[in-house]
């Protein structure tokens, strides 16, 4: 697994751009508004490398701390000059509102591009970016609010050991969310998926990043991948509560969520 | 596979939050949660187990033991709990998410319900109806004891619409917002539900023998009187509501004529009749 993201980390953007056909911004952005993080909020995701999901939470906390921000002004009508000059310095201090978020991959050169694309997009406060592998989190008990992994399950070799390792990291009434490829039920759509993902998808993967064997691996995993119900129970019996799932694209993908309770 | 899990050992598995319910039974509001969204109208059955065949999605075939509180009780404790957030922040996510931190929760278990705050409003309104089934029961047994005069209809009804509206006062600001999202088509039928099963409680109690009022035309008055009264009391700036009860006073009194009016009505109806009826027999004989 090592091997095959080192040779996919530099592109890996532009593939997925143009397998997914650029719909996986909107199955980010979906999970982003599934989670409503309100500011504050912990964030750690797992397997999340180039920081896709990392940028549009703060993105998303910042706009939620603006509203916030403006209502609180509206009901203080009769503040001083003085004040007011606070308030607005705060705002820039505290943009985010102690939110934040924790990239963690086992991969460097995943996180390498991270790191850089945070840097080219400005991204600065609330990152954090850790080496780690999802079977054996290196952080401590009861830590995160919220626990993601967006096409990073399918990749792991134990997935209920990673399961079991994000109840753990979770607080009390944390979230877990998984993003990730799931079972076609529809026969027609199955059977145009299966032509556009052994037919199309490792013939993008040799021109644009010259690398036919990384992405068949990455179609055989999806077909190997748990059906939505199986992921479900698996989640279950780590323990999570409420577990969950709601299939985007009639299945393509689902995201499935859990509650430690 | 799965449902051959015995029970006992899902309650084996630490579970983080879920609290073994002989804590619960020391929290007085779980076991009176008896009014369910989605039930039928029933009389009280105090001391009723809130786990019933709830539509879980866990897909636990309701299994959860019976030591632990179930994920819809804690879900009422957060609920409650969020309730003294409402004023700050409105019916919201955010009141939810705070009000699952003041239980030791993370922010995330907001993310168990609808973002809208549908579920925290409905189930606000039921707990007001709850409170107000409790009170009814109370005044109803003192009556019984012989403590207290049983009160004559119009005044019954007053005080029963006067004494729930009061409940909303607390929360008055944010309650236009409450109510607009209870008119969303998802929420029409428990907020409709819970609505019809309070207007039949205070007609239950207010023990109305008379049968000239036949039971719809009883329940769409006073719901109309209810509902009516409350959007008075959204725009009522006077002190103390006082603008409110003056009004509803008039409605009520408004429904007791109309009932004496539709008597008349329908005595007066009846002597038509009888006299078209001679007419007819006198010309035809």
């Amino acid at each position: 697994v090592y091997q095959v993201f080192e040779s996919v980390a530099k592109k890996y953007d532009i593939m997925n751009d143009s397998m997914t056909l650029g719909i996986h911004r909107v199955w980010k952005d979906i999970l982003m508004h599934k989670m409503n993080p309100s500011p504050g909020t912990l964030l750690l995701d797992v397997a999340g490398g180039t920081g896709d999901i990392a940028f549009r939470f703060i993105n998303y906390v910042r706009s939620i701390r603006e509203r916030q921000l403006q209502q609180k002004l509206r009901h203080h009508q009769n503040l001083s000059w003085q004040e007011i000059s606070e308030s607005y310095q705060e705002d820039k201090l505290n943009s985010l509102g102690d939110s934040q978020v924790v990239v963690c991959d086992i991969n460097k050169e995943m996180l390498k591009v991270g790191k850089q694309k945070a840097q080219h997009l400005g991204y600065s406060q609330g990152l954090s970016w850790v080496l780690g592998n999802a079977e054996e989190l290196p952080f401590d008990d009861d830590k995160f609010d919220v626990y993601t992994i967006a096409f990073g399950i399918r990749n792991v070799t134990r997935i209920d050991l990673a399961l079991e390792e994000a109840y753990r990291v979770l607080k009390p009434g944390g979230r877990f969310l998984c993003l990730e490829f799931s079972h076609v039920s529809n026969p027609l759509l199955s059977r145009l998926y299966d032509l556009y993902s052994f037919q199309v998808i490792p013939v993008l993967g040799e021109v644009i990043a010259g690398d036919w064997k990384s992405y068949q691996y990455l179609v055989e995993s999806i077909r190997r991948f748990p059906p939505q119900e199986e992921l479900k129970a698996m989640i279950e019996d780590a323990g999570f509560f409420k577990v969950d799932y709601q299939n985007l694209n009639m299945g393509i993908v689902a995201i499935h969520s859990g509650f430690k309770l | 596979v799965r449902c051959q899990l015995p029970p006992p050992q899902r309650a084996l598995q630490t579970s983080a939050v879920l609290r073994r319910v002989s804590d619960e039974q020391k929290e007085p509001f779980a076991s009176s949660s008896q009014q369910r969204f989605d039930s039928h109208p029933t009389s009280h059955q105090p001391g009723q187990e809130p786990q019933g065949p709830h539509p879980s999605y866990t897909g636990q075939g309701g299994q959860e033991s019976e030591d632990y509180e179930s994920e819809e009780q804690l879900q009422h404790r957060i609920l409650t709990a969020a309730l003294e957030f409402v004023p700050e922040h409105g019916w919201t996510a955010e009141a939810i998410a705070e009000g699952a931190k003041t239980l030791g929760l993370s922010v995330a278990a907001a993310g168990m319900f609808h973002s809208d705050g549908s579920e925290l409003i409905l189930h606000f309104v039921s707990q007001c109806n709850v409170k107000l089934s409790e009170l009814l029961e109370e005044e109803q047994k003192l009556v019984q004891l012989g403590e207290a005069e049983k009160k004559p209809t119009d005044q019954f009804l007053r005080d029963a619409v006067e004494a729930r509206l009061r409940m909303l006062i607390p929360y008055i600001e944010k309650w236009p917002q409450a109510l607009s999202i209870l008119l969303l088509p998802r929420n029409i039928p428990s907020s409709l539900n819970l609505l019809t099963s309070m207007i039949d409680e205070i007609w239950h109690y207010a023990g109305d023998q008379s049968t000239d009022f036949n039971w719809y035309t009883r329940r769409a008055v006073l719901t109309g009187i209810y509902n009516t009264t409350e959007l008075v009391m959204m725009q009522d700036s006077s002190p103390d509501f006082e603008d409110t009860w003056r009004f509803l006073e008039n409605r009520v009194a408004d429904a007791m004529n109309m009932r004496d009016t539709a008597n008349q009505v329908q005595s007066t109806g009846e002597a038509v009749l009888q006299g078209l009826m001679g007419a007819a027999v006198t010309v035809s004989s």
